[in-house]
C-alpha cells in the first residue's frame, strides 16, 4: 500500500495509528525470523508514538507523517534506543540525542517501529558482516539482501514497515533496494542532515530512503530533507517538494546512457533488463543519448581509498573508553584499546581501517589518497559534461542479483568491483533512486539506478515513477 | 668547542571565545569534572563540528597582533593520533591552509623574528593520575577550546630574544583580546624547538622539543639546561636525538619523554566535516577595524609624542587596562608626565598594598586628570595630589569634593598670608637679619616657619613670592 | 610491497591486536586490495585534488554557548567511570 492510501486510510479513520502500528509489530514477530532484517523492535514506544498519532488525528492536528510506521537503519542515532552499527563494538550504545532525520519524523508524527540490520558499519554489500547475523533476502531466503542497508530494504520488501531510512555512501541504500525488489533513493550529499548517522566515510555518507515506490521515496524525503545548523555539510539548496512532479509528462526528458556501464563484468539478464527499461523510454519520447563517463575505471579505487581512510579517522573514536565494547585484556593504554577494537571490530571493518590507514600514511598519502581525490574532482567534471547534454542518467543498479549467502562475500576484491555503477554518484554527491526493472531467471529483482543533477531530485522521481507505473512488480512471499 | 643554539617556538594560546570552537559548551578555565561537555566535543558518535565565527575572527586578530597576512581562504584537516585525552582520536586543525602565515615580531636588539604560520585549532582534554589505582582518569572539560598555534621560524640565537619575543606575543595578545596569555594556568603554552650548531656554522643541528615550559623563567632555564646537555653530547663526539623532552621546573632540567610508538604518522587529510572558510575583504577589514592600538604602537607615543622615559612608558604598556586608563587622563588633560607619575608610583602602590587590579579602580580617568590639573593650577599642593589619589583608591569620590573637604584648597588670602610673614619676623629676628647680611640659607627656614603658620591650606607659591618680596 | 612488517605497521597505526594468524589472513587480503588499488596511482597527478566548497565567514555560528549536557549522559555508556571521569589504565 502506498503511502499516501495509508494516510487516506488514517484520516478516513479506516484504521487507527495505533491498529496500524500493531499490525506491522505482528507482522514482523510473525516472519522477521525468517529474514533478520530488525536488530531492535521498538514495540512499546511505537505503541505510545502510535497513541500520540492517533490523538493528533482525531483533535484534527495530523499532517503527513501522523502515525506512518517507518524503520531506520541502525548507524542513525535514536534517542534512548540502542544504536549498534551492527556491531559488537555498540552492542550496547544507547545515544543520548536523536539524529535530525529522526527528530523531523518523530517531530512530524512518524511511528519508529525499530532499528534495522546492515552491514557492520555500513560496511559491505550483503548484509552477511552484521555482528546480530545476516539478513535474508524475501524473494529467497537463501540469498543475500545487498547491503548495507540490507535490513531496510528487507524490512520494506517484506512488508514489516511502510518506508525505511538508510544510509548510502557508495550504493548501500540503491544496491539493496535494487536486490530486494524495491526503491531506493540517494539524495544529493547535503539534502539530509548527516547529524545523527554514525559516520562511515563523511563526504560520502547520505541519509536516504527504501520504500515501495519512487513517490513514497519523495514522501519521506519531504519529511526528511533541509539544511541543518548542526551539520556544516548540509545544505540550503534542497527545495523540498519532490512529488510535485510526479504524473507529469517525461517525454521531454533527455536520458544519457553512458556506455561504460554496460561493458564487461554486468551479468546478461541485468544488461538485457535495464536495456529494456531505455527502450521503454524512447517510446514514451524520451531522447536517449549515448554519454560517457571515462574515468569509471578509476572509480571502485578512489571509492574504497576516500571512502576508508575517512572511515580510519572516523572510526578511531571507538575505543572501549567512553562508550563500545571495553576488552578485559590490555594491560596498559595501547593494549587496552588494542584488544577492544580487536574483540569489537569484525574482519571487513578492520580492512577497511587497515586500507585507510594504507591511504593516508606517510609514504603513500600521494599516491593513493591525494590521487583518488584527484579522480573524485574528474568524475565531478564528466558528470557534468554529460548533465550539459541531458536531464537524467539511466545505469544498471548493480552487475548482478541477490547472490547465495557465503557466495562472494568473503572475497572483498570481488565484493568492492560490485560496487562499480553505485559508487560515482557519492564521488559526486548526486541524486539517484533505484528501482526493479525486471526479474532474473530464479525470480530475482533486477535494479536500474536513475541519476539526476545535484538537488535535483524532483526528476528522478518523476522518471523513476513513470517507469513504476507501466512496471508489474511481484510480491515477495515469505 | 662553542656553539650556538637555534631555537623556534610553537605557541598555544587559547582564545577568549564564549563557546568552544567545534560546540556551544562554554568556554570557561576549570570546572567539575566533565561538566561543560556535550555529545559533540565528548566524541560522541554521529555528531559533527561546528565552527565558531568567534574562534575564526580572533585568530584573524591575533594576525593581525602579529603582523601576519590573513587568508581569505582557510582550511581544516585532522590530525589522528590516539590518547585518553583526545575522545575522537583525530584533532581538528589547520595544515594546509592555515588562517594566517608570514608574521614578524621584532625583538631586543633590533632582530625580526619571523612567524611562519598561525592555525586554529582544538584544545584536548585533561587527565588526573591515580597513582594509587594505578589509573588515568579523563576530563573532556577541556576538549575543544579553541586555540591557535603560532609557529615562528628558527630565528632565536639568545634566551633573552625568546623571552622578550614571548613577553611581546603574550602583551599583543591581550591588548587584541585574543587569549589571557596566563602561562602558568596553560592559556598560553610555549614549546620550544632548540638544537645547538658550532659558532661560526650555518648547518643546523639536530633538535629537542621541550615541553612543560610555565614562565618565562623556565623557558630561560630549559634553554640553557639543554643548551649545555647539547654541547656535552656533541664535544663527547655524539649525536643529538630528535625526541619530545619535558622540563622539571624543581630540577631545572629536561627528561625524553618515554614513548612506545616510533615516529608519529599523524595522517593528516582534510576534514570532510567543516567547509573551508572564506573571508572577504570587507571582513577582514571589519574585523581589523577592532583591533586596539599595539603596545608597541602605545609605546612610541608615549616616548616620542609624550616625551616620556622609555622606562616610564614600558611600564605603562605592560598592561592595558593600565594603558587604557592612562590614555583616557590624558586625553582630558594632557599632562603627560604628570598624570605618569603619579600612575606608575601612587597608583602602583595602592594596587600593590591592596593586591588588587585595575578593574577594581573607584574613580574614574576623569577623576584622576582634574586631581592633576588643580594641582598644576595651584589650587592644591603636589602632595595633596598624591594624597587624593590615595583617597580616591580606598574610598572613591570626586577630587574637588576631597580637596575641599580635607581642607587641601590652597588660600590665596594675602591679608592673612601678610600677617602670617609678619608674625614669623617678629620671632625669627636674627635669621631675618641673617638673610639680610646675604645668608640666603636661611630662606628655606623662613619658608618652612610661614607655611607652618599658615596650616593645610597654604599655598607655597603664593607664601615663596610674598617672603620673597617682604624680605627685600 | 605488501607483506606482514607492513601489516604490523598499519595495526599498529589502526590500534588492532592482530595474532599471528590473523595477521597472516590480513595481509593476504590487503595483498589482493592494495593490488586493486593501485590502479588510482597511474592517475594524472597534475590535476586537481577536491575540496569542499568554502563557507563565508559570516554563515558560521555565532559565538555564543549554551548549556551542556548533563555529566550522567555523557558518561552513561562508558564501561569504566570514576570521579565523573572515564577511566583508562594509567598513561605517561
Amino acid at each position: 500500500m502506498s503511502l499516501a492510501d495509508i494516510r487516506k486510510k488514517l484520516d478516513r479513520k479506516e484504521i487507527s495509528a495505533v491498529e496500524l502500528t500493531e499490525e506491522y509489530l505482528r507482522k514482523i514477530e510473525e516472519t522477521d525470523g525468517k529474514i533478520n532484517s530488525y536488530i531492535t523492535v521498538c514495540a512499546d514506544t511505537a505503541i505510545e508514538d502510535a497513541k500520540r498519532a492517533q490523538e493528533a488525528i482525531d483533535e484534527g492536528r495530523g499532517g503527513a507523517f501522523t502515525g506512518l510506521p517507518v524503520s531506520v537503519k541502525d548507524n542513525i542515532c535514536t534517542d534512548g534506543v540502542k544504536t549498534t552499527c551492527a556491531s559488537r563494538m555498540l552492542e550496547d550504545f544507547v545515544p543520548p540525542y536523536d539524529a535530525t532525520a529522526v527528530t523531523k519524523l518523530k517531530g512530524a508524527g512518524a511511528v519508529i517501529l525499530g532499528k534495522t540490520n546492515m552491514d557492520e558499519f555500513a560496511m559491505g554489500g550483503s548484509s552477511q558482516t552484521s555482528y546480530f547475523g545476516g539478513v535474508k533476502n524475501p524473494y529467497d531466503t537463501t540469498r543475500v539482501t545487498g547491503g548495507s542497508s540490507g535490513g531496510a530494504a528487507a524490512s520494506v520488501a517484506a512488508g514489516l514497515c511502510a518506508a525505511a531510512l538508510g544510509s548510502d555512501t557508495g550504493g548501500s541504500v540503491r544496491q539493496p533496494a535494487a536486490f530486494c525488489g524495491v526503491t531506493g533513493l540517494k539524495p544529493t550529499y547535503g539534502a539530509v542532515s548527516r547529524w545523527g548517522l554514525i559516520a562511515f566515510a563523511s563526504s560520502l555518507d547520505q541519509i536516504g530512503v527504501v520504500a515501495e515506490s519512487a513517490e513514497d521515496a519523495g514522501y519521506i524525503l519531504n519529511g526528511i530533507y533541509g539544511f541543518d545548523e548542526n551539520d556544516a555539510t548540509s545544505s540550503k539548496l534542497a527545495t523540498g517538494g519532490y512529488t510535485e512532479k510526479v504524473g507529469a509528462y517525461v517525454s521531454n526528458i533527455r536520458i544519457g546512457v553512458p556506455k561504460e556501464f554496460f561493458a564487461d563484468g554486468i551479468d546478461d539478464e541485468v544488461k538485457t533488463a535495464v536495456l529494456k527499461a531505455v527502450d521503454y523510454y524512447k517510446s514514451l519520447g524520451c531522447e536517449i543519448t549515448d554519454v560517457s563517463l571515462p574515468s569509471l575505471e578509476y572509480a571502485v579505487s578512489a571509492y574504497y581509498l576516500i571512502s576508508s581512510a575517512e572511515a580510519a579517522s572516523n572510526l578511531s573514536r571507538f575505543d572501549g573508553i567512553k562508550y563500545g565494547y571495553r576488552s578485559g585484556l590490555g594491560e596498559d593504554y595501547s593494549d587496552l584499546i588494542k584488544n577492544s577494537r580487536r574483540e569489537g571490530f569484525g574482519n571487513e571493518v578492520k580492512r577497511r581501517i587497515m586500507l585507510g590507514n594504507y591511504a593516508l600514511c606517510s609514504g603513500y598519502y600521494d599516491a593513493y589518497y591525494k590521487n583518488a581525490t584527484r579522480i573524485r574532482t574528474q568524475i565531478r567534471r564528466e558528470y557534468a559534461d554529460i548533465f550539459e547534454k541531458c536531464d537524467v542518467i539511466l545505469t544498471p543498479t548493480a552487475p548482478t542479483t541477490a547472490y547465495k549467502i557465503g557466495e562472494q562475500e568473503n572475497d572483498p576484491v570481488k565484493m568492492y568491483l560490485a560496487d562499480i555503477y553505485t559508487v560515482t554518484v557519492n564521488i559526486a554527491g548526486l541524486p539517484a533512486i533505484s528501482t526493479t526493472c525486471g526479474y532474473d531467471k530464479n525470480g530475482m529483482p533486477i535494479g536500474m539506478s536513475l541519476i539526476g543533477r545535484a538537488f535535483d531530485e524532483k526528476t528522478i522521481i518523476l522518471v523513476c515513477d513513470r517507469f513504476e507505473k507501466d512496471f508489474e512488480r511481484k510480491e515477495a512471499v515469505l | 668547542m662553542r656553539y650556538v643554539p637555534v631555537v623556534g617556538l610553537e605557541i598555544h594560546c587559547e582564545l577568549l571565545t564564549n563557546s568552544k570552537v567545534f560546540c556551544t559548551c562554554q568556554n570557561e578555565f576549570g570546572g567539575s569534572e566533565n561538566t561543560r561537555v556535550c555529545p559533540r566535543c565528548s566524541g560522541m558518535p554521529g555528531t559533527l563540528p561546528l565552527l565558531n565565527r568567534g574562534a575564526v575572527r580572533l585568530a584573524a586578530k591575533a594576525g593581525y597582533a602579529l603582523g601576519c597576512t590573513v587568508h581569505g581562504y582557510s582550511a581544516f584537516d585532522r590530525k589522528n593520533y590516539f590518547y585518553p585525552d583526545l575522545p575522537k582520536a583525530y584533532q581538528i586543525t589547520q595544515f594546509d591552509s592555515p588562517i594566517c602565515t608570514d608574521g614578524h615580531v621584532t625583538v631586543t636588539g633590533g632582530k625580526d623574528i619571523r612567524i611562519n604560520r598561525i592555525h586554529i585549532e582544538e584544545d584536548a582534554g585533561k587527565l588526573v593520575h591515580d597513582d594509587y589505582e594505578g589509573v588515568s582518569m579523563a576530563d573532556y572539560n577541556r576538549c575543544g577550546v579553541p586555540l591557535i598555534e603560532i609557529v615562528t621560524e628558527p630565528d632565536f640565537r639568545t634566551v633573552e630574544e625568546v623571552q622578550d619575543f614571548v613577553e611581546q606575543v603574550a602583551l599583543r595578545l591581550k591588548y587584541a583580546g585574543v587569549c589571557d596569555a596566563r602561562m602558568e594556568q596553560g592559556s598560553m603554552r610555549v614549546d620550544v624547538n632548540i638544537s645547538i650548531m658550532p659558532e661560526g656554522s650555518d648547518t643546523f643541528g639536530t633538535r629537542a622539543e621541550l615541553k612543560n615550559l610555565n614562565s618565562l623563567k623556565a623557558i630561560g632555564r630549559a634553554i640553557e639546561y639543554e643548551i649545555q646537555r647539547q654541547s656535552e653530547i656533541l664535544d663527547a663526539g655524539g649525536e643529538v636525538v630528535q625526541e619530545t623532552r619535558r622540563y622539571n621546573d624543581n630540577h631545572g632540567d629536561t627528561k625524553a619523554l618515554r614513548s612506545k610508538e616510533e615516529a608519529h604518522d599523524y595522517r593528516y587529510f582534510p576534514e570532510p566535516d567543516i567547509p573551508p572558510v572564506r573571508l572577504t575583504d570587507g571582513e577582514m577589514d571589519e574585523i581589523r577595524s577592532e583591533m586596539p592600538e599595539m603596545p608597541q604602537e602605545r609605546f612610541k607615543r608615549y616616548t616620542e609624542v609624550y616625551k616620556l622615559p622609555a622606562e616610564d612608558a614600558g611600564l605603562i604598556i605592560a598592561d592595558k587596562a593600565f594603558s587604557d586608563f592612562y590614555d583616557a587622563a590624558v586625553a582630558i588633560n594632557p599632562d603627560y608626565k604628570q598624570i605618569s607619575n603619579l600612575m606608575l608610583v601612587e597608583l602602583n602602590r595602592n594596587l600593590n598594598e591592596a593586591e588588587t587590579g585595575m578593574e577594581d579602580l573607584k574613580f574614574t580617568p576623569e577623576d584622576l586628570a582634574n586631581t592633576v590639573k588643580m594641582a598644576s593650577d595651584g589650587v592644591i599642593s603636589k602632595n595633596a595630589a598624591k594624597e587624593i589619589v590615595s583617597i580616591m583608591f580606598a574610598e572613591g569620590g570626586k577630587p574637588e569634593d576631597i580637596a575641599k573637604k580635607r581642607g587641601f584648597i590652597m588660600s590665596s588670602d594675602t591679608s592673612e598670608l601678610d600677617a602670617a610673614i609678619d608674625k614669623v619676623f617678629a620671632e625669627n629676628v636674627d635669621s631675618v637679619e641673617s638673610y639680610k647680611n646675604g645668608n640666603e640659607k636661611v630662606f628655606g627656614f623662613l619658608m618652612g616657619q610661614v607655611i607652618r603658620a599658615l596650616g593645610k591650606g597654604a599655598n607655597p607659591k603664593l607664601a615663596k613670592d610674598a617672603l620673597t618680596e617682604k624680605l627685600k | 610491497m605488501v607483506n606482514e612488517e607492513l601489516t604490523r605497521h598499519l595495526a599498529e597505526l589502526s590500534k588492532i591486536e592482530f595474532t599471528d594468524d590473523e595477521c597472516a589472513a590480513m595481509t593476504k587480503d590487503m595483498e589482493s586490495i592494495i593490488a586493486l588499488m593501485d590502479k588510482v596511482c597511474e592517475f594524472d597527478s597534475s590535476k586537481k585534488a577536491y575540496a569542499l566548497d568554502a563557507v563565508g565567514y559570516g554563515d558560521l555560528r555565532a559565538d555564543e554557548y549554551k548549556n551542556s549536557y548533563p555529566t550522567e549522559k555523557i558518561t552513561s555508556n562508558a564501561k569504566n567511570v570514576k570521579n565523573n571521569s572515564f577511566v583508562v589504565p594509567k598513561v605517561v
